[in-house]
């Protein structure tokens, strides 16, 4: 066993204290973050893989978000679902979850618990079975949470479409849960295949954060992990998207109640600091009673709802990403009259710098919501991992708060000029129509 | 405390509980850490204290008290509340009303006079209220659009007919155009006054200087008021009854079935609770994730719950799936329960759902707002604060017998009410042989 050991060193802040990480790499490649917190007699646990639709190409969307579920289809010593089944006796909780960018296990369990997450992750790793006969029923399970998830909700397929135009080339352009017609045409031997590149030690980092001792820690995941080969990395090709240069529009027709629109800007990647005078913008657009969108657009009753989001940390998309504003507009308001009041705000950040009390304001806003999500171990362990995987470096979580402070007024016009240009933007609208409009222009899937 | 052997012990937050000289009941929790804190002030009436025909005002007027005092505007307020980077809002629930703020442990006195100002003196602006009331419009006819929402309101709506749970919270757009700020102001003063409120303070706070700060602060309060039982006479199904709430651009139908529960304090509560996990609360270990997803595929999720209430809450199965499927599911979820109250939970099933209720017991108490829901949830239903330390022990001791009887007593399979949102003409007829089944707009 070769280990490399360290201790979080940079950005010494008030994050430090609440939330030390040691760090460490066994011989096959595998990266270890553990946190000690004795305040609760539980753990986190949690695998975080670098695999997400960013690694998929088309004719095989959704194949890394059906293989996560297959994870949970028994190996050569557990029969299908009996992982869970296993955890939940242990008094655990359990789930998994895919992005653009990873797919993630984890297991929340009492701390002396520990062992059987660890190995049960490390078994599956290694000895999954999967079959035809377990594919089958899972693809139907697939197909119905995304009916659900996107045909089924107001939004979810405007969204979809969204994305399909603001990106030409990056495969951020489909969706995570995929097309409908390539969930029916996934075969096994695609789901071997993503097995054999993906999840391999070299391409995950293991989080571990609770009552637990970091050496205890790295002892049961070494003896687990320890021996498991690693392959070469897959040679990744991933088509960077080039420069918006002009704004982009859609119309998505459906049965609705509102009419609404989605509207997208290209944003940085996890890692780059203007990151953070971007969501102190969007804070100041949205964020509570006091922010510009609620005073002028939801509070007079002109939209039911308004909002301009990009995700928080460590939520940040690893390739450049969007900065979305959306707003659905009251029955009695034209869709057009409530975007032409929304580009108007914009437009405002755009020229004039936020005033001190508003940036105080937003920054303190900002900080509240980050600490309030630092309560659980859970989350904690997804900060590490999620930086890790995406951003390649966990420290990075040290440098959110600083980051958040040093924001000048300055830094908000900038990033407003830069990045909420029109020729940046792309808008999906929706616009209702009746049942048999509806059916005349084809089945939703 | 502790919880059971197979588990490391664990110790609950200490709870310090007071009544003050002013007559306040005070629960306070030091918890270090991170520096927050979470303030609770529980007012003892709820949706189901919406007079007939007026569903939505209890929700409705905790709103109002967050938009604005006789000292600061609405705006003034949110402005004051974002300054300080915490969040305000209040909402009614079946049987309480909320008011919350959470914020910074530093700035904890600053965000209880807030909440102060706001309990005493809120201003019920007209505008504001005229404004909110559209908002609570516009939102309830964007509402149409989710079918997940229609199902869970129109089941919970039709099975507790004739009981005071018999509307959506937030009202409907029947009863909502109707109301007035004057009754939102009247039903205020009548029935909001500090009787019977409670206040939850958890975090990173000084808790003694708190205390006496309420107590110096904090009007006085006349204890010993209860809250007036409305009546309770739901209409009992003699088979079960589908009701379909036609929607044709759907692919995926929403289904719901259950009936009338048991009240959170009853004494087959956790009874139930340790069967109903191998029943449907279970994840992946319960029978009917087993069945209709794992085997059948029919269903992304399904869950069987019993939410605990004051009064008898509702039993609910819910899941969806594809239209095509609608009939065999539910008709597979039916199967499922009747073999499951004939033959009963193994002994293996058992100890796995004691296992995991009492394992993952100190999981809830991870968040201030969860270990002061815990709190608040004790004092509203009537369980008393030692129900959270008794409840590992308690579970531990349920038996298989006491989970047979639970699923024979209190399960009522040929008496569910199945209300499904989806393409009623694809699937209606498949309905007809299970008992009388309705279509709705």
């Amino acid at each position: 066993m070769t280990v490399v050991r360290s201790s979080a060193s940079v950005g010494k802040n008030e994050l430090i204290r609440l939330l030390e990480f040691k760090e460490f790499r066994l011989a096959n490649g595998l990266h270890l973050l553990v946190g000690e917190v004795h305040s609760l007699p539980i753990v986190s646990y949690q695998v975080h893989f670098a695999a997400g639709s960013r690694y998929e190409r088309p004719g095989i969307t959704g194949i890394t978000h059906l293989f996560e579920h297959m994870m949970f289809k028994g190996t050569k010593e557990l029969g299908p679902e009996e992982f869970s089944r296993i955890i939940q006796a242990n008094g655990g909780t359990l789930n998994a979850f895919t992005t653009t960018d990873n797919t993630s296990y984890y297991e929340n369990l009492p701390a002396n618990k520990l062992e059987l997450a660890v190995r049960l992750e490390a078994d599956r790793l290694q000895n999954l079975q999967i079959t035809p006969e377990s594919l089958e029923p899972e693809r139907e399970v697939v197909r119905s949470e995304r009916k659900l998830r996107s045909v089924n909700t107001p939004f979810g397929l405007l969204i979809e479409q969204l994305y399909a135009l603001a990106y030409e080339q990056h495969p951020y352009r489909w969706p995570v849960i995929g097309w409908d017609h390539d969930l029916k045409n996934l075969t096994l031997e695609n789901c071997l295949e993503y097995y054999r590149t993906y999840y391999a030690p070299n391409n995950a980092v293991v989080v571990i954060v609770g009552d637990v001792s970091a050496d205890e820690a790295l002892k049961t995941v070494d003896r687990f992990y320890g021996t498991l080969p690693s392959p070469p990395h897959p040679r990744q090709i991933i088509t960077p998207e080039k420069a918006q240069r002009g704004e982009k529009r859609a119309v998505f027709k459906k049965v609705s109640q509102v009419a609404a629109f989605f509207a997208s800007f290209h944003i940085p990647g996890i890692s780059h600091p203007d990151l953070f005078p971007l969501q102190i913008l969007c804070g100041a657009l949205s964020a509570g009673r006091s922010s510009r969108f609620f005073e002028k657009l939801e509070k007079p009753g002109k939209a039911v709802e308004a909002h301009a989001e990009m995700g928080h940390p460590p939520f940040f998309s690893m390739d450049p990403g969007l900065l979305q504003i959306y707003a659905i507009a009251s029955p009695s308001v034209p869709l057009a009259t409530l975007e032409q009041e929304i580009w108007e705000e914009v437009e405002d950040l755009r020229q004039k710098t936020l005033s001190r009390e508003e940036l105080s304001k937003v920054k303190k806003q900002v900080r509240s919501y980050f600490l309030r999500n630092l309560q659980t171990f859970f989350f904690q362990g997804l900060l590490a991992g999620l930086y890790q995987v995406r951003a390649g470096d966990f420290h990075l979580l040290y440098k959110i708060l600083p980051g958040y402070e040093s924001v000048t007024e300055e830094d908000v016009l900038r990033v407003a000029q830069k990045y909420l240009r029109p020729e940046n933007r792309t808008l999906v609208s929706l616009q209702p129509v009746s049942h048999s409009e509806h059916e005349d222009l084809g089945e939703l899937e | 405390m502790k919880t059971g052997s197979p588990f490391k012990t664990f110790t609950l937050p200490k709870v310090v509980s007071s009544l003050l000289p002013n007559g306040l009941k005070v629960h306070a929790v030091l918890k270090p850490g991170l520096p927050l804190v979470s303030i609770h002030l529980i007012y003892p009436y709820g949706a189901e204290a919406d007079p007939p025909g007026k569903a939505g005002l209890s929700d409705l007027m905790a709103e109002m008290l967050t938009l604005g005092t006789q000292k600061r505007s609405a705006a003034q307020l949110a402005a004051d509340v974002d300054g300080l980077g915490a969040t305000l809002s209040a909402h009614s629930g079946w049987d309480s009303t909320s008011l919350h703020i959470s914020g910074l442990g530093e700035d904890w006195e600053k965000l209880m006079e807030l909440l102060l100002e706001i309990h005493t003196q809120p201003a019920f602006l007209l505008p504001e209220f005229e404004q909110l009331k559209q908002r609570r419009i516009a939102a309830l006819v964007q509402q149409k659009d989710e079918s997940q929402v229609i199902a869970d309101e129109r089941f919970q709506e039709i099975l507790f007919q004739g009981t005071p749970y018999d509307h959506p919270v937030y009202g409907n757009l029947d009863t909502l155009p109707s109301l007035s700020g004057e009754e939102v102001e009247e039903f205020y003063r009548s029935r909001f006054s500090p009787e019977g409120c409670f206040l939850v303070v958890v975090g990173d706070f000084k808790v003694e200087a708190c205390c006496r700060w309420i107590e110096t602060h904090f009007p006085s309060v006349t204890r010993g008021h209860e809250a007036k039982a409305g009546e309770f006479s739901p209409v009992s199904l003699s088979s079960i009854k589908t009701i379909i709430i036609d929607r044709p651009d759907l692919t995926q139908s929403q289904i719901r079935l259950g009936h009338i529960g048991i009240p959170h304090a009853h004494p087959d509560y956790l009874a139930f609770e340790v069967m109903n996990y191998v029943l449907g609360a279970g994840g992946f270990s319960s029978r009917l994730m087993q069945k209709i997803r794992s085997e059948r595929g029919y269903t992304y999720g399904i869950r069987a719950s019993l939410e605990g209430r004051k009064k008898p809450g509702p039993f609910i199965v819910s899941t969806f799936t594809p239209t095509e499927t609608t009939f065999p599911c539910v008709q597979e979820i039916l199967a499922v329960e009747r073999s499951f109250v004939a033959q009963g939970a193994t002994d293996q099933e058992r100890t796995e759902a004691i296992n995991f209720l009492t394992g993952s017991y100190p999981m809830k108490f991870e968040t201030l707002s969860q270990i002061a829901q815990k709190i608040i949830q004790t004092e509203v239903n009537g369980l008393g604060l030692e129900y959270l330390s008794a409840y590992p022990e308690r579970v531990s001791a349920i038996t298989l017998e006491a989970m047979a009887r639970s699923a024979r007593e209190h399960l009522h399979i040929e008496k569910m009410l199945v209300v499904i949102v989806g393409r009623a003409g694809k699937f209606r007829r498949e309905f007809e042989p299970l008992g009388p089944v309705e279509i709705r707009e």
